[in-house]
């Protein structure tokens, strides 16, 4: 439980105490010994193993992201507790309603200028973006072209990879009409229901988006025409392409959480501020809008065991990776990312058929050309 | 609309939330975006003995964005406002996730009141006492405003 760890750290810090105080709130911790007596030796140690907490199920609730808050509020607080002080000089602070209004006016403004996926576009409308920039990028762009010949776009809003990797996913169930890979999906996350539970969530939590991405994996797989511009109009709608976003994150979270040995080096090895994998998936993995990383795809591909392949458009030069690259252009890198059940398959489903597009932060869907 | 199917069900299992918990919580008669709870002060805290109201806010979105929540009890804690009661609580900003729900939100900051963060304060002056290691003077402080604001008699946690 938190207290109990915090006692030591606390203890240390008030034996070695000092006006300069722990890093971040020197400023605030000056203000408090300037305005308070000083308090006496003998009263500090005497009530730290005193609490008894009762709730012992959530812990680390209330830790890391308290100390990011912003220097202004202790001296407003001060302000207002403390007469002496002039407040005049000290603009008010934003109510967390008014912060969230905010937050919530800037996300209608981007989904205005962006849908969740667009539409499919040439591959010449990426080379537009770059006509004026580097020519590493364009030099790149040629050598895309040559295997691929389209690309979606989807919204930057921090949960691109899943909505890109479902939204190809079941574009290709409708293209290729697989009513088999249709119900080996459907089967796979039915199964997923009492291992998420397992793995800590309760029924409430992902039922109502289980049904909703089950819903629409079910009326996939009809060679229907309508069938394309009616998967383009529901992962458009935010009710269900937010709720799917939210079942892929809980999916990936709950497999790491139940490959904590096979994925703790490289969590702990890439984010210094993650103590636990456990940490890694309620800061970086659940939260709508974290941005995904290796660990994300390496998880959700095999929670559904779905290949997916990824294609790297950057400044680098390494022309010696294996790509698909030729000798004398830029090369391109990509990597496939396979669940181990598929690594040493040969059928059809070992080949990745979710193609994206990595650029530095955001991921987009790419369309193989159909003679490559 | 999604958050209140959610919702309902949040209502239906908190309606089922074993008394001992020691947290009541339910939703608004004619608005099920609005909830109220009741949330008892943890034993061997200096909150025992009261009974603090929250009042919880849920906006349309829920459960991808997190309840606004604030005391409506005054309540003398670091990491609450002592005026508006509004609470700094980092599960309900960015390291909030769907996974969690109101009624685990209610656990939280009760294990908050618990477990004060004295490094990131809202009430400086519960945090500084905290901070300058005076934990018996903390203590008699919220102590005092326990007895004194948050103790009336605790029908809803019967």
């Amino acid at each position: 439980m938190a207290w109990r760890e915090q006692s030591p750290e606390r203890g240390s810090q008030v034996s070695s105490w000092n006006p300069g105080g722990p890093a971040s709130h020197r400023e605030s911790t000056l203000d408090a010994a300037e305005s308070r007596p000083a308090v006496s030796v003998g009263e500090r140690e005497d009530f730290v193993d005193a609490p008894k907490t009762s709730v012992s199920s959530i812990s680390g609730a209330g830790e890391e992201s308290l100390t990011s808050r912003p220097h202004t509020e202790h001296t407003v607080e001060n302000a207002e507790q403390n007469p002496n002080l002039n407040t005049d000089s000290t603009p008010a602070r934003p109510t967390d309603d008014q912060i969230l209004a905010q937050e919530n006016s800037i996300r209608e403004a981007v989904a205005e200028s962006s849908p969740f996926v667009g539409d499919k576009e040439p591959l010449a409308a990426l080379r537009k973006e770059y006509e004026d920039g580097s020519a590493v990028f364009l030099q790149k762009i040629s050598t895309l072209e040559e295997k691929y010949q389209a690309i979606r776009r989807t919204r930057g809003d921090g949960n691109c990879f899943f909505r890109a990797f479902i939204f190809a996913y079941m574009e290709d169930l409708v293209q290729s009409n697989s009513l088999q890979e249709r119900n080996r999906v459907v089967t796979c996350m039915r199964q997923w229901k009492p291992r998420l539970i397992a793995a800590g969530y309760q029924e409430l939590v992902f039922e109502d988006a289980q049904e909703m991405i089950m819903d629409q994996l079910n009326s996939l797989g009809t060679a229907d025409p309508v069938m394309l511009p009616a998967l383009e109009t529901n992962m458009r709608d935010a009710g269900v392409s937010q709720m799917v976003v939210m079942y892929l994150r809980l999916l990936t979270s709950a497999e790491l959480g139940q490959r904590q040995e096979f994925f703790s080096p490289f969590i702990l090895g890439m984010f210094d501020d993650c103590p636990s994998v456990d940490h890694f998936r309620q800061r970086y993995v659940e939260p709508m809008g974290e941005e995904s990383d290796h660990v994300h795809i390496v998880a959700l591909t095999d929670a559904l065991q779905v290949p997916i392949r990824i294609v790297y458009l950057d400044q680098s030069l390494g022309a010696a990776m294996a790509g698909v690259g030729h000798a004398e252009g830029a090369a391109v890198n990509h990597h496939d990312f396979v669940p181990e059940a598929l690594q040493n398959a040969t059928g059809p489903n070992a080949i990745p058929k979710v193609h994206l597009l990595y650029r530095p932060g955001h991921y987009d869907i790419l369309y193989p050309s159909k003679s490559a | 609309m999604a958050s209140k199917s959610r919702l309902l069900k949040e209502a239906r299992e908190c309606a089922k939330a074993p008394a001992d918990l020691g947290i009541s919580l339910q939703p608004d008669e004619r608005n099920i975006h609005t909830w109220r709870g009741h949330i008892r002060g943890p034993s061997g805290t200096p909150f025992e003995g009261g009974t603090f109201e929250l009042t919880l806010s849920v906006p349309q979105n829920y459960p991808l964005f997190p309840p606004s929540v604030r005391f409506k009890t005054k309540i003398f804690h670091p990491n609450v406002h002592f005026k508006t009661g509004e609470i700094c609580l980092d599960i309900l900003k960015g390291a909030w996730t769907p996974a969690w729900t109101l009624l685990a939100v209610c656990q939280a900051i009760s294990a908050l009141m618990a477990d004060p963060a004295p490094d990131s304060p809202l009430n400086c002056d519960a945090g500084n006492l905290l901070r300058g290691g005076d934990l018996r003077g903390y203590a008699s402080m919220a102590r005092c405003y326990t007895l004194d604001l948050a103790s009336a008699p605790a029908r809803q946690l019967s």
